[in-house]
């Protein structure tokens, strides 16, 4: 394998740069694009570290990791980037009900690829040891669900994607995850380093991410606050609500909102990315309706699994209203206009 | 070792250094031997076990130094008599025990034995013991050869019963392990009984008059070593250059006179017994010659005591020029050559000296190409080395900077590459848990880094325990590992508490270390090194769950020792079809950065790949390939 070229300035583009720019000065956000690739980068307990220099000056870590790679293209789309159809949407399914994020729309799309073979293997993120969030790889229904419900915290989950895309193995998979991951998917597949993304990453369903935090710090924070890891289940309702919610073991706490903000990845500081614009289809929260999401189809393939979805009643689907459309337009264009501000004060922050 | 007890009386046979102090323990009827293992110094205690049934005394391995020189202090009470031996670290831990015990005396021959190891060539300094016969006042001899070990020894433990108290006999590292012939001579007929009549009493007070009892003691000490003839001179009356040495330093001065062809210009004089001096005899050759050099290893006791004696008489000798570590000519660190000394002699003579002749140099030069750059290292299988990997990679991960407090024996290489630099201190015995004990206190002032103390399992009982007793008592908050390879592995497989096994080979009781600790109050878990993930789960746990001092158990026997008990059980190999040799990806992680012997990178092929010769099989190295290139098959399968 022929390493990446050099940076045109002829700056290293490997592992020593990724520490200075990104890891050291704790801009880090977790979502495990250099991971899996290598042995010099390791994730434990929601964390990257790299305990030996790689001693190459180029790879794949640098040119793959979201960060780093920040200030690009792709943002000439509008705020809320591609789309070809916005829906409110639900699962119909019982058994999704009390797991799910909101509507179970992620889940059910998921299962229904899987079911339907348009993917033979999904990564998702799922709490994993001591209750940290992790990449898993499920190849049915009930793996999916296993790993329903957000906790906001970075799991490195495309570690498992790498993973899978270095076996000797052809089938076709799919990824959910954050804006970040699918930007750093998006650089995969672009890369002539790492041709079996572009040739088997088949399906990405990006999520609304309106907080990533680092789980050691979400950890303290819980414990001091009484609550025991693994928690089910956590929400931001909308403003002026002030609160982070969280569901664990059937109990039900709140924790003051500023508390967990405080705690977000200083790298998140600088996304200018709400709604994972380069995925097929993106999901969310759906402002004001409870137990339902917004869905933006943006390709075709996305829009298509969306349509047997509902084809087969699996999905209960309306037209998004243009009221929360607007909503979700000026909270992409406010992240943006966050973004540049962060990005000025810190190239990578 | 052999059994020296059935050596035949006056048939010169070939003894290492170590051995002829044992012989000569024997002779002199020692009766109660003991020692904690520390090179130069181990063989002493084998031999002696070895040869313990045949000659019918008591032999033991002690938990530490202190204990061992109590121990032979308390044959002594019982009439008989004892001896410690230790390497010089070891004066240091029995130290308190010897300045009180030098006032309260002794009954029966005690003698502690030192084996000083000047460069530090298996020790973590280079110190000269010497100085506790200054501090306890104690008579010291030094033997420069085998035949006066063994003679030494007899002297020693006829010496310290009749003035009742402590002697020290100082060896060095090349002395220990010199062979040379010495001639053995009978071993006693029988020895008493032990006893100790309840009318004698041992302690020091009252101080003061017990005090000038010691004093008084190592001047008949003197009158004694002058008539036992240990001192003398050999050269020529009046000397041009009078070399006063010592141990080993004797046979330098000696061969370098011949070297720079000076043998009528030198003259030697031989101390055999260096505390205390004897003043006359070197007033009486200080007064026969004008240049005066000293030869010792490590310290200047010879300078500074001669030195003081000629401060006194100085009105009478006149003007004298010394030459030693003052001016230069005796190194003050490392140690000491024939060659350096013939430097010496050269430099205050005005005579030619060349070091070394320039075409050996070549030759050196030449052969040193035909030899693989080699680091110190962990034995290939070593658990040390995959327990330092996974202490790596957790504080990498945990990513509070934290700290490995070291302590001393093969594990001690975790300072250097082989233990991948990952110790940020080492001391002495015992040192670790205590450092960390003290770091783990800082929490309440601010330090938020994670403490990790490592201690062998001879170690944790050496003295390791009062440390850990304290961390528990003010909640100290640390993770001690105990990297239990069951064995005292870097002193020749010693045996300790936690094996159960004894010097004389008889079952002792194992004193265990999970009940240690469960006793202490302690959380403890015990897991095998060699499994990476399992190692590294606990380690990352135990390090997040702070609150006071829990304890980690590495346990994986000793790669050595292991092998002895037949074997790893794998065949390790590497797929060249699966390793990435030194692209993005690995570049080369098995032979960079994990650093087996067992593993090289085979440079024509740009692959890795196993030295069958060195790879034991303890199968670690196929857990950390990125590739699941190194394989490990078992040995049956595969024979």
């Amino acid at each position: 394998m022929v390493p990446p070229a050099a940076s045109p300035d002829l700056q290293p583009t490997g592992l020593e740069r990724l520490l200075a720019e990104v890891i050291n000065p704790g801009l880090c956000v977790a979502c495990g694009a250099c991971l899996g690739l290598c042995p010099h980068l390791i994730f434990l307990d929601g964390q990257v570290a790299a305990p030996d220099a790689c001693g190459l000056s180029s790879g794949r870590c640098y040119a793959f990791c979201p960060v780093a790679q920040r200030g690009g293209s792709g943002e000439s789309q509008g705020p809320i980037g591609p789309v070809l159809g916005a829906w409110q949407g639900r699962a119909t399914a019982k058994d999704l009900q009390g797991r799910v994020q909101y509507g179970g729309v992620v889940s059910e799309l998921l299962a229904l690829a899987l079911e339907q073979s348009l993917v033979r293997e999904a990564v998702v993120t799922a709490a994993g040891l001591r209750g940290s969030p992790q990449g898993v790889r499920v190849t049915e229904r009930a793996g999916v669900l296993g790993a329903a419900g957000s906790v906001y915290a970075g799991g490195g989950a495309l570690s498992r994607l790498n993973q899978a895309l270095a076996e000797d193995s052809g089938h076709p998979l799919a990824l959910v995850g954050l804006p970040c991951q699918v930007a750093a998917l998006q650089a995969m597949k672009a890369s002539p380093e790492h041709p079996q993304a572009a040739q088997r990453i088949h399906l990405v369903i990006g999520l609304f991410c309106t907080m990533n935090l680092p789980w050691r710090g979400l950890r303290g924070l819980l414990a001091r606050h009484g609550v025991q890891a693994p928690i089910g289940r956590a929400d931001f309702p909308p403003p002026p609500a002030g609160i982070f919610q969280v569901w664990s073991n059937g109990a039900y706490h709140e924790l003051p909102l500023e508390d967990v903000r405080a705690l977000s990845y200083p790298g998140c500081a600088g996304c200018p990315d709400l709604t994972s614009e380069g995925a097929d289809l993106s999901v969310g929260a759906c402002e004001g309706k409870p137990g339902w999401n917004t869905i933006l189809a943006r390709t075709n393939a996305g829009a298509g699994l969306l349509e047997l979805a509902a084809e087969k009643g699996l999905l209960e689907l309306r037209p998004a209203d243009p009221a929360s459309m607007e909503h979700l337009t000026q909270a992409a264009s406010a992240k943006r206009k966050r973004a540049a501000a962060a990005s000025e004060e810190h190239p990578n922050g | 070792m052999a059994d020296v007890s059935k050596l035949t009386p006056g048939q010169k046979v070939l003894l290492q250094g170590n051995e002829a102090i044992a012989r000569g323990a024997l002779e002199a009827g020692v009766s109660l031997a003991a020692a904690y293992p520390g090179n130069p110094s181990s063989e002493i205690l084998q031999t002696l076990a070895d040869s313990a049934h045949s000659a019918g005394i008591y032999v033991e391995w002690s938990t530490n130094e202190k204990v061992a020189l109590e121990s032979a202090a308390a044959a002594s009470y019982a009439g008989l008599r004892g001896m410690a031996s230790m390497k010089q670290n070891g004066v240091n831990v029995a130290q308190d025990f010897i300045c009180n015990l030098t006032i309260s005396g002794i009954k029966g021959g005690l003698v502690l034995v030192t084996c000083d190891d000047p460069s530090g060539v298996s020790s973590t300094n280079e110190q000269d013991a010497r100085f506790i016969a200054r501090v306890a006042c104690l008579p010291l001899l030094e033997p420069a050869t085998p035949a006066e070990c063994l003679s030494m020894m007899k002297l020693a433990f006829e010496l310290s019963e009749e003035i009742g108290n402590l002697v020290v006999l100082r060896g060095l590292a090349r002395l220990s392990h010199t062979r040379a012939g010495v001639t053995p001579g009978p071993l006693p007929e029988a020895k008493p009984r032990p006893h100790w009549d309840p009318n004698e009493r041992w302690f020091t007070i009252p101080v003061v008059p017990k005090h000038q009892v010691m004093l008084d003691k190592l001047a008949q000490a003197g009158k004694i070593l002058t008539a036992a003839g240990v001192n003398y001179y050999d050269g020529p009356v009046r000397p041009e250059l009078l070399v006063i040495a010592s141990g080993s330093s004797r046979l330098y001065a000696d061969e370098a006179r011949r070297l720079v062809g000076a043998n009528e210009r030198v003259g030697i004089l031989h101390m055999g017994a260096t505390w205390p001096l004897d003043q006359e005899l070197i007033l009486e050759h200080l007064a026969r010659a004008e240049k005066i050099l000293f030869a010792e290893e490590v310290d200047p006791h010879l300078e500074s005591g001669v030195k003081s004696i000629y401060a006194q008489q100085v009105r009478e000798l006149g003007l004298k020029d010394f030459y030693g570590q003052e001016t230069g000519h005796k190194p003050p660190i490392g140690e000491l050559s024939p060659s350096r000394v013939a430097g010496a002699l050269a430099d205050i003579l005005g005579l030619p000296w060349q070091e070394t002749d320039p075409s050996y140099l070549e030759k050196a030069k030449a052969a040193q190409a035909l030899v693989a750059p080699r680091q110190v290292g962990f034995c290939p299988g070593c658990p040390h080395r995959a327990s330092y990997w996974s202490m790596k990679q957790v504080l990498a991960a945990d990513g509070r900077e934290g700290i490995v407090s070291g302590d001393i024996g093969c594990y001690t290489m975790g300072v250097l590459p082989t233990g991948y630099q990952r110790v940020n201190a080492v001391h002495c015995m015992g040192s670790g848990p205590g450092i960390a004990s003290g770091l783990g206190k800082l929490r309440g002032q601010g330090l938020e880094q994670p403490v990790i103390s490592v201690v062998g399992d001879s170690t944790f009982f050496h003295a390791a325990l009062p440390a850990l007793v304290n961390a528990r008592w003010n909640n100290s908050d640390y993770v001690l590992v105990v990297l239990d390879n069951s064995a005292t592995a870097m002193t020749g497989f010693q045996p300790h508490p936690g094996t159960g096994a004894t010097a004389m080979g008889q079952a002792g009781t194992v004193v265990d270390v999970e009940q240690v600790c469960a006793g202490l109050g302690l959380p403890y878990a015990v897991v095998d090194p060699y499994d990476l993930e399992a190692t590294q789960e606990a380690l990352y746990d135990a390090l997040q769950i702070g609150g006071g001092l829990r304890v980690l158990i590495f346990r994986r026997t000793c790669a050595l020792v292991q092998g002895k008990q037949g074997g790893h059980p794998w065949r390790m190999s590497v797929d060249p079809e699966l390793c990435r040799g030194e692209d993005c990806g690995c570049n080369r992680f098995c032979t960079r950065v994990f650093r087996c012997p067992g593993l090289v990178f085979d440079a024509a092929t740009g692959k890795a790949t196993v030295d069958e010769v060195v790879c034991v099989g303890c199968g670690v190295c196929a857990q950390i390939c990125p590739a699941g290139a190194i394989q490990a098959r078992p040995k049956e399968a595969t024979a």
